[in-house]
């Protein structure tokens, strides 16, 4: 559907454009004389909706730079080709009039395809520069900030300035939307939305990261950082993310819904900001978010409750946006493989890893499917740690693709103590990029130095280590079951001369590894992500009496209902449309049958049981 | 077992501490000192909030200032006797990188305490009971047991409710022997021990016997495929079509 758009798309550029006086765009260039004085745009918080007013030039070196500046920009305008700054009036004529069909397109597949011709290597026009072509719409133009600073990052390196830049223009979006008097009359597909919200978190982790290496900054940089420590600092993120669930009340909406409110209850209980769809889609979509923030601070608890009244079905809101229902089963399951779930776990990974395969064949625009396969070959990974933590025999399918790609890794982690290294490797290629909350104190040049000398362990190696440390309690587990899986009844001490242990300590693993069989795990009428009983992971069960052991083994005895099922109605399918179709004509003319009585020679046996009156009859 | 909702939602969890725990007040650097009465309640009165506790470490991840190294070693006692629950890993994920040191005057007992705690934990999750004890008695932690544990109502019973957790799933019949090493206890200590938990022991043979639950139970099950008559409506409604 989305070729059919792009068609014409591209047929009726030219004709729709034509009413859109080119000249006038940039003739008013002229006028916007005044605003241009001395001053550059504004692109502070504050100034969002005042344009200022006349601003005399008082100094004549003032004048001299503002023309310099006007030259300047003159020749970076002249320099952006035609079809970028027609592209660009269109947006901005389909934000104006909340056409979300066409700003869909212009946003979803124009907006890539110009990238991609023009600016690969480049930086977009800043927003300055074409400001002339959508009238100094402030609005656009931090909507337009926003994908200008998102192809820096994604494409470019950001260098500090680029980074206090954006954190400064996400601050005027959130500042518009939370703070103007009422909700906004703007319209957006929920694409941009998910992504509004990604790209801050991203770019709040690219950040935290960056802040950490201390050696490599410039003085320049060190000052700035040391100044501007308020720049994306959890605090903020987080206000800017709970702010928005609150202002649109989406978990009220949630339980609302749930309970089975009408629409006007609805309505009653959101408020004017939650019952416009864009409010709502960004509340929805900061819970996620919040999920998000939460793990890569290493909070997994909270991240989990954050998200206690989502659900997570295929009905669930956060599926409309493929990217988000990715990456939130992405984030559901690590968080509960730290907190030692590794069934939950599973389930999480094995759904939406088959979702994915379904869905390869339809979504295969550029920048996102690289993205979700790359999220999916992490979570193949992960889906691999928890099988060899807790096998179990949920899916076959999705078992021999991690095979596939990491089946070198699988066979070392089921081999107990070497097994670790491959834990670990997997464990560091899957996790989130972990940050950590607070800066390196670049406010005090003493205490900078003292951490440059003794720097403190990455966040990505303490949770590396803690998890380590759950693999190392489990490392027995895997002989013993193979052992186990020998016998029914067996002396504790013939137990330990077969594995060269010592009795007392192999007593003890066995308790280790009957508590690994046992774990948290949701069931059906459980509420929340963090609720859940205790159930059996394991197969293999066993029991000690004094000195006896005693084993159990469970299986599954062979399935064969929905192959019977399928191939049985298969078989129907194939009687009914036998039966149902025409029958051949009747051959009435008798010496007419001869060469055809000849043709059918050879199938003549399998024609005999059909009823061919015609030959028959002759 | 305990099961998960009771450890998101302890019953002893008061509704301001709900509040504070569930709400965006938690962020609030002033409600800190609310939370922290809450731990020292839960100390003394051998209760546990495992949510409300690592509130409190996120206040103090985001507040380094606020960081009071008491506070975060008597959460990881506690945590510690929450095991199998991985309560004790959770906090650590949340101590974030050394906290610049605020008070020059009074060292900073974490630092030097946080090994001998983690050791302590891995041993648990090994099960390797007698170690744990023969290294709770020891000089390394002595420092732990005379400021911390000490102040800890019943923390030794605790660890001995963990060590029960494991056994009770394990065992169906335990030598007196192995369980006075699991539980540091021997002798009539043991037996009251035994008798409290209402297990019967045979004194003889040194054998206790343990109840049976759903764990220690175990039964070789062949899971069979259960055909549902719905599944089968379509053909047998087809069967009825064809004349």
């Amino acid at each position: 559907m989305s070729q059919q758009r792009k068609a014409i798309w591209e047929a009726d550029l030219d004709e729709e454009l034509q009413d859109v006086d080119l000249n006038l765009a940039i003739g008013s260039y002229g006028q916007n004389d005044l605003y241009n004085d001395g001053t550059r745009p504004a692109s502070l918080a504050n100034d969002v909706l005042n344009r200022p007013s006349t601003v005399q030039s008082r100094i004549d070196e003032a004048t001299l730079v503002a023309v310099q500046q006007q030259m300047a920009q003159q020749a970076a305008f002249a320099s952006i080709p035609d079809v970028v700054k027609r592209f660009i009036v269109h947006f901005h004529q389909a934000v104006l009039e909340n056409n979300l069909a066409e700003i869909t397109v212009a946003y979803e597949s124009g907006w890539n395809r110009l990238t991609e011709k023009f600016y690969a290597k480049t930086e977009w026009p800043e927003a300055e520069v074409i400001a002339p072509l959508v009238n100094d719409d402030q609005i656009f133009l931090i909507l337009y900030r926003e994908l200008y600073y998102r192809h820096v990052y994604s494409r470019l390196q950001p260098d500090i300035d680029d980074r206090f830049h954006s954190y400064e223009n996400s601050c005027e979006l959130f500042n518009y939307l939370l703070n103007s008097d009422g909700p906004v009359p703007l319209q957006l597909p929920e694409q941009w939305l998910w992504d509004i919200i990604d790209e801050f978190i991203y770019q709040f982790q690219s950040f935290c990261t960056w802040r950490t290496k201390v050696k490599s900054k410039t003085d320049e940089e060190l000052q700035l950082l040391g100044e501007g420590n308020q720049v994306w600092s959890s605090y903020s993120v987080l206000n800017v993310l709970y702010s928005l669930i609150q202002k649109s009340k989406i978990n009220e909406h949630i339980l609302a819904l749930q309970e089975g409110k009408s629409t006007e209850e609805i309505a009653e209980i959101v408020g004017e900001y939650g019952v416009r769809p864009l409010y709502r889609m960004l509340g929805y979509f900061s819970i996620i978010g919040l999920l998000r923030v939460h793990s890569l601070l290493g909070d997994f608890t909270l991240a989990l409750k954050v998200m206690e009244n989502v659900e997570l079905n295929q009905k669930s809101p956060f599926t409309r946006v493929t990217a988000c229902h990715v990456t939130t089963y992405y984030y559901v399951g690590f968080c509960y493989i730290m907190l030692r779930r590794y069934s939950d776990a599973i389930r999480a990974f094995v759904s939406i890893l088959n979702f994915i395969l379904r869905m390869r064949q339809y979504h295969t625009r550029s920048y996102q499917y690289d993205q979700i396969n790359k999220t999916a070959d992490r979570m193949y990974a992960l889906f691999a740690i928890c099988n060899a933590l807790s096998p179990s025999r949920l899916d076959d399918n999705i078992f021999n693709t991690a095979k596939e790609r990491f089946g070198e890794q699988i066979t070392k982690m089921s081999r107990g103590e070497e097994g670790i290294p491959a834990f670990e490797e997997l464990f560091i290629y899957a996790c989130p990029k972990f940050i950590s909350a607070n800066p390196p104190p670049y406010e005090d040049p003493e205490l900078l130095q003292a951490y440059i000398d003794d720097p403190p362990v990455e966040p990505i190696q303490r949770h590396l280590s803690l998890f380590l440390s759950e693999v190392r309690a489990q490392v027995p587990v895997p002989t013993l079951r193979s052992f186990l899986k020998l016998y029914t009844s067996l002396d504790a001490k013939k137990l330990a001369n077969f594995l060269d242990a010592d009795e007392e300590e192999m007593v003890q693993q066995m308790m280790v590894m009957k508590q690994a069989s046992r774990s948290i795990s949701r069931v059906e009428n459980g509420k929340g992500l963090l609720d859940g009983q205790t159930i059996s992971t394991s197969d293999l069960d066993f029991v000690i009496d004094d000195n006896m052991v005693h084993i159990a083994e469970s299986t599954v005895g062979r399935r064969y209902a929905g192959w019977f099922i399928r191939n049985t109605e298969h078989a129907q399918r194939v009687y009914d449309t036998i039966k149902s179709s025409p029958l051949p004509p009747r051959k009435v003319n008798v010496t007419q049958t001869q060469p055809a009585q000849a043709a059918p020679a050879p199938p003549r046996n399998a024609g005999a049981k059909v009823a061919w009156g015609g030959i028959k009859v002759a | 077992m305990v099961s998960a909702s009771e450890w998101a939602a302890p019953p002893t969890r008061t509704e301001l501490i709900e509040n504070l725990v569930s709400g965006v007040d938690r962020y609030n650097p002033n409600n800190v000192g609310i939370l922290e009465d809450y731990l020292y309640h839960q100390i003394r009165s051998q209760e546990y909030d495992c949510l409300a506790n690592l509130a409190i470490l996120k206040l103090y991840q985001f507040n380094p200032d606020l960081y009071n190294p008491d506070v975060v070693i008597n959460i990881l006692i506690k945590a510690l006797t929450a095991y199998p629950f991985p309560d004790f890993n959770l906090c650590i994920s949340l101590l974030d990188e050394r906290p610049f040191p605020a008070n020059p005057d009074e060292p900073d007992p974490l630092p030097s305490l946080l090994p001998v705690l983690t050791s302590l934990y891995n041993l648990l999750q090994q099960c390797r009971f007698p170690a744990f004890w023969a290294l709770y008695r020891s000089d390394k932690a002595e420092s732990l047991r005379d400021n911390y544990t000490v102040e800890c109502v019943g923390f030794e019973d605790s660890v001995r409710e963990v060590v029960i957790r494991a056994v009770t799933p394990a065992f169906k019949r335990i030598g007196t022997d192995r369980l006075s090493t699991y539980l540091d206890l021997s002798g009539d200590d043991l037996t009251a021990y035994i008798e409290k938990l209402g297990w019967s022991l045979d004194a003889e043979s040194g054998v206790a016997t343990l109840p049976l639950n759903p764990d220690n139970q175990i039964v070789s099950t062949v899971v069979q495929e259960n055909i549902q008559l719905p599944q089968l409506t379509k053909i047998i409604a087809h069967t009825q079509t064809v004349a």
